[in-house]
């Protein structure tokens, strides 16, 4: 355990839990002392010389000082690795899980994430802070316990000895079985808690449902499983923490058994053989105690476990040769990709010159948004290139890239902050100006002087408290400000309010002049001005060209034209009739 | 425990109760071994005779079974106990959240549902299962033993009461310094939950802003802060807490009792054997107090959970005040809003008074500028809230008067976004009828517009979702009008159903929608108003207040706040679009 801490810290840590760990043993063997100052102190004075017992008492009082320092020291030192280590593993967690592929991110495993920052931080974090301590005095404290019995009388040594083995081995045998349960406990409270999110994000459709109250049937399920889970790791790991007591209850029975018949046998002095009682007593309480502590380190072991998991997923591959990006194009080369066995790109290639504006339309699930996602080096192609100013993306940092591009994606996603901060994050260092006149160019500045606090409001979890038109033309002042060469525009001015519409259209039309602009394209305007129109399906680039030979082409593209016209003019009628029928507007 | 605890173990307090006299009685005959070691002690100083000795010896070896049995059979008890009432809270939790005001539960965050459900409850487990059975230790073991040894030396056991008086002084301080700061504790806590929970489903962001590598600031400041308040905590409790778990130390115990010991030897006001017993179960009294020192905070931790889960609890759910009223006199209007207001924080009104009716069978729209209130209202319609004053009537019916299931036996909805379930795709669909037949599923995916895409998933109407398989934001809609096609509710609430989908879905969603609208009562947010010119009301909500209600034409005629929408949205000159160059 503690070597497995050693290998999680950063080497400043490292040096503060060696610290740690010595500062416990030293208090430890002043404990074993302060109790062996027992037998001179016992024999001088049950042999009827209480002035020689004064001697032994000094030493006595010596030892139990250094192990009062001794033992505030190392539990000051343990929860501060407590707290450094919680924290390095948060941000070595954070960090990982950016580097994570998109794909790797589901329901269940933003449940199960959740549980690692919590509680499986925090159960490591207990492990230096508040295990370690107790259970290395538990073992080291005996130990020194049994060598000074073994100097004494070689007999006391060995009947305290001889329960060591069986000591140690169920000891283990206890910890197996806990780390084994306790995994099966872990996988079904992950479970739980992922339900619970779900139930939480899916309420309103319960609601509607009429569902609500009797709860989700999967949730109860899960925690039922759970119950059972947690009854089946009582049932199998109580035995093993029982079977350690009556192990360590043996070894105390098996010194007071010898003292009893040595002493009595008059082969051991009775002041000696009454220094093996007091110290054989002060050492089975502490084990004891670390029987049910010792439990609790194996459970940070399976949450270090967890966590080492975590760290092990293979992120995306650093360059090996980094290349410098040179210009603003993007050209994609025989790219091929799967997600969980459905082909999502099957040989895609094509230039996107720069300056100038490409429009991938196509049916949902054709592949525009894996085609966005790539450019911006969500995933790496399972084959093929995917290049950017002629740099293979595999081979450029990522800030590079990043400081290129910027993406206004349809769902866009806000941090539980102010509205400035959602902004600001498109380029921290801007200045107060420049954010405020991205945010008035993407007509967030109306949003801000309709909220209470303006600008400092808080936009709740998810942005929550803002509607989708509101959070898009927040992601839209993002990227303003960000000002990158190279926009990749996912179009959904749908969920705009009618009457800003016009003017964010306008901004982006501004925003985007110059830039080398991809856009999943939806509004007919946007992509009728494309320099080049991709038509994608089923993984694949159908036909290629400009709105024009496109639609004298009569294609699928010209299907697409017919269709969303037919979108703009559907109307909503109260009795069932034809639903798209056209109206004069 | 505290109060608050004992009352959250209500539904398992006969088994926890059995649990802990087990316990008591394991705590007793944890210091029979001792005492019969005395007995050894006195044989062997020849004040009993040697056989005393060896029937020392087998008591002490009886002692320590019974202490085992009894201690593993309180620990297994206490542990089912602990499950059942875990997975009861839980339980029971989810369905109050089921009740809750939906408004207030976004306003929440999935993270923090989740830290209540899964940690508060958790955060019992200690308490119950380990602390409350460590306590009766704490209590029984040093008041036998203590009371053993105040018998045998009245004047020793008074010298060994001064440490221990000191020592539980500096920890009572060092406990009370812990307990002031446990709710911070809780919402640091609570804090990075949320953050995380956050920064998971934020990773589009962080990757788009370029901070891959870094974990965003959001996140790294909770754990940051997190980090730090545990430092705080560690010097301002930790170190005053130490201190006085030294001073209680067997050591320093043993060293008061020799010392002492050693005086009222010499003045012969005890014996070898007194000396002894002391020695042997003085230095120990103090270890199931310090034991208890570890469950102190874990206790504590409980406690404040409790309070929460108590607060959770309290929290009123929208409540069905008359479960049977009588039916209405003569045709009433599908929909009635008298006199509506509502307040998300209690100061801005988003709600000012509304007042609308709504016959059987007809399309009302609402429009307005964003946040005039149209989502508001429909929200209250489908009562995810009540209003703070005024009414809203189905059917004649003030829904507070109506059960959940006779409410949305009458309205169904379609929001911006269709949250589907980890299930398969017919359970999703069948949601409000779990009871409905695959023919019946399968005509509703038909009429969404759905069942191609849905065969074509590998498993068909058996395929999982959010498992490897996700559905496109337009699809999930369609599963969404699925749903209410199959609840085949007579009234409708549309809240922007198409505005979150992929405009290239976008036609067959208004097919769907289409086929969802056709014969029912709908009340339809809408956002362009090209959609809703055939309603039979049009109503124009501005300020939580209705500014002007009336059919297309009368409205466009009227020329107000209506026609000025309109022309917003419908300018003469062509359509500036972003393409434009």
């Amino acid at each position: 355990m503690i070597r497995r801490l050693l290998a999680t810290l950063p080497p400043a840590d490292r040096r503060r839990l060696r610290v740690g760990v010595a500062l416990t043993v030293a208090a430890a063997l002043a404990q074993g002392a302060a109790y062996a100052c027992a037998v001179p102190f016992l024999r001088a004075l049950l042999a009827g010389r209480p002035a020689a017992a004064w001697a032994p008492l000094g030493w006595l009082a010596g030892a139990a000082a250094v192990y009062a320092v001794a033992h505030v020291a190392a539990t000051v030192q343990g929860r501060r690795t407590g707290y450094a280590l919680a924290r390095t593993l948060l941000h070595r967690m954070g960090n990982q899980v950016s580097g994570l592929p998109l794909g790797w991110f589901t329901p269940r495993r933003s449940g199960e994430l959740a549980q690692l920052a919590t509680r499986d931080i925090m159960t490591i974090m207990s492990a230096p802070g508040h295990l370690l301590g107790p259970v290395l005095t538990a073992f080291v404290t005996p130990a020194a316990v049994a060598a000074v019995l073994l100097v004494l009388d070689w007999r006391l040594g060995v009947a305290a000895g001889a329960a060591a083995p069986v000591i140690v081995a169920s000891y283990r045998w206890t910890g197996a079985v806990v780390r084994r349960t306790e995994r099966g406990a872990a996988a079904a409270a992950a479970e739980s808690a992922a339900r619970v999110v779900e139930f939480a994000t899916v309420l309103p459709a319960l609601r509607a449902a009429g569902r609500a109250e009797d709860g989700l049937a999967s949730l109860e399920h899960a925690l039922g499983a759970q119950r059972a889970a947690g009854r089946a790791m009582a049932r199998q790991a109580l035995p093993a923490v029982a079977g350690f007591a009556v192990a360590v209850q043996a070894g105390l029975t098996a010194v007071l058994v010898v003292a009893a018949v040595l002493g009595l046998g008059g082969r051991l002095d009775a002041g000696t053989a009454l220094a093996a009682l007091v110290l054989a007593a002060r050492c089975t309480e502490p084990m004891l105690v670390a029987a049910q502590l010792g439990a609790a380190v194996r459970m940070a072991g399976n949450a270090l476990d967890r966590v080492a998991a975590l760290a092990a997923t293979p992120t995306l591959p650093a360059p090996t040769r980094p290349q410098r990006i040179r210009g603003d194009d993007i050209s994609f080369t025989d790219v091929r990709m799967t997600f969980g066995g459905t082909r999502a790109l099957d040989g895609v290639s094509f230039t996107a010159p720069a300056g100038g504006r490409t429009a991938l339309v196509g049916p949902s699930g054709a592949g525009k948004s894996t085609v966005a996602a790539l450019i911006a080096r969500f995933h790496d192609p399972d084959a093929g290139t995917v290049r950017v100013g002629g740099a293979d993306l595999r081979q450029v940092p990522t800030p590079e890239l990043m400081a290129r591009l910027s993406l206004v994606f349809q769902d866009v996603y806000l941090f539980d902050g102010t509205l400035w901060d959602n902004i600001a994050v498109g380029r921290p260092d801007a200045g107060p100006d420049a954010v405020r006149a991205a945010a008035a160019d993407a007509r967030v500045d109306e949003i801000a002087g309709r909220l209470p606090r303006g600008y400092d409001t808080p936009v709740g979890p998810g942005g929550a408290l803002l509607s989708g038109g509101e959070r898009q033309r927040v992601s839209l002042a993002r990227a303003l400000l960000a000002d990158t060469p190279i926009v990749i525009l996912d179009e959904a001015t749908a969920a705009l309010d009618a009457e800003n519409e016009a003017a964010v259209t306008a901004a982006v039309a501004r925003f985007t002049a110059g830039r080398t602009v991809v856009v999943i394209a939806h509004r007919l305007e946007t992509v009728r001005h494309a320099d080049q129109i991709l038509f994608l399906d089923a993984g694949r680039i159908v036909e290629r060209g400009t709105h024009e030979t496109l639609v004298a082409a009569g294609g699928r593209y010209a299907r697409f034209c017919a269709q969303r016209a037919e979108a703009a003019g559907w109307q909503l009628r109260a009795v069932a009739g034809d639903p798209a029928a056209p109206v004069p507007g | 425990m505290g109060v608050t605890l004992w009352g959250v173990a209500r539904p398992v307090r006969m088994r926890l109760l059995g649990a802990l006299a087990l316990q008591l009685v394991a705590a007793v005959a944890a210091v029979v071994p001792l005492v019969a070691a005395v007995e050894l002690a006195a044989a062997l100083l020849g004040a009993r005779e040697g056989r005393h000795g060896a029937v020392a010896v087998a008591v002490a070896g009886a002692g320590l079974a019974v202490r085992v049995a009894a201690g593993a059979a309180a620990s297994a008890l206490a542990h089912r106990a602990d499950g059942d009432l875990q997975w009861g809270l839980r339980r029971d939790l989810a369905r109050h959240l089921g009740r809750l005001p939906l408004g207030w539960l976004t306003g929440q965050g999935a993270g923090r549902v989740k830290k209540a459900v899964i940690d508060d409850v958790g955060a019992l487990h200690h308490a119950v299962a380990h602390a409350s059975l460590d306590l009766v230790t704490a209590a029984a073991a040093p008041l036998v033993a203590g009371g053993y040894l105040v018998v045998t030396s009245p004047e020793l056991a008074a010298a060994l009461a001064v440490p221990i008086a000191v020592g539980l002084w500096l920890h009572r301080r060092a406990t009370g310094l812990a307990a002031a700061r446990m709710p911070q504790f809780q919402a640091a806590t609570g804090r990075l939950n949320a953050a995380t929970v956050e920064f998971v489903h934020g990773i589009a962001v962080v990757k788009a802003f370029g901070t891959t590598g870094q974990a965003p600031q959001a996140f790294r400041r909770a754990a940051d802060d997190y980090a730090a308040f545990v430092r705080d905590w560690a010097r301002q409790v930790t170190r005053p807490a130490a201190a006085a778990e030294a001073v209680l130390s067997a050591p320093v115990l043993l060293l008061v009792v020799f010392a002492a010991g050693t005086a009222l030897l010499a003045a012969g006001r005890v014996d070898g054997v007194e000396l002894m017993a002391f020695a042997l179960l003085g230095p120990g009294l103090t270890a199931p107090l310090l034991a208890l020192g570890y469950s102190r905070e874990e206790i504590r931790a409980a406690r404040a959970a409790a309070l929460h889960l108590a607060e959770l609890h309290a929290r009123p759910p929208l409540a069905v005040s008359a479960p049977a009223p009588a039916p209405p006199p003569g045709p009433a209007p599908a929909v009635e809003l008298r006199g509506v207001r509502f307040s998300y924080d209690g100061r801005h009104q988003a709600l000012a008074g509304i007042d609308l009716r709504v016959a059987p069978g007809t399309l009302t729209a609402l429009v307005g500028r964003s946040g005039s209130g149209k989502s508001t209202l429909a929200a209250l319609v489908a009562r995810f809230h009540d209003p703070d004053a005024g009414q809203v009537r189905i059917d004649g019916y003030d829904v507070r008067e109506l059960t959940s299931t006779a409410l949305y036996r009458r309205v169904g909805f379609v929001l911006q976004q269709t949250r589907l379930l980890r299930a398969t795709v017919r359970d999703n669909i069948r949601l409000a009828r779990p009871d409905a037949d695959d023919a019946a599923v399968r005509a509703a995916a038909r009429a969404a517009g759905i069942h191609d895409r849905v065969t074509a998933l590998p498993a068909g109407y058996d395929t999982m979702l959010g498992q490897g398989v996700a559905l496109s934001g337009g699809e999930a809609q369609r599963i969404g009008i699925a749903r209410a096609l199959l609840a085949d509710p007579p009234i409708l609430v549309l809240d922007e159903a198409t505005a979150h989908i992929d405009p290239d879905a976008e036609t067959a969603v208004q097919r769907a929608v289409g086929a969802l609208v056709g014969g029912r009562t709908v009340l339809v947010v809408a956002h362009r108003l090209r959609t809703v010119v055939h309603a039979d009301q049009i109503v124009v909500l501005a300020d939580g207040r209705v500014a002007e209600r009336g059919r297309h034409a009368d409205l466009l005629a009227a020329d107000g706040p209506y026609a000025a929408l309109w022309r917003a949205q419908h300018p003469a000159t062509p359509h500036v679009s972003g393409a434009a160059r």
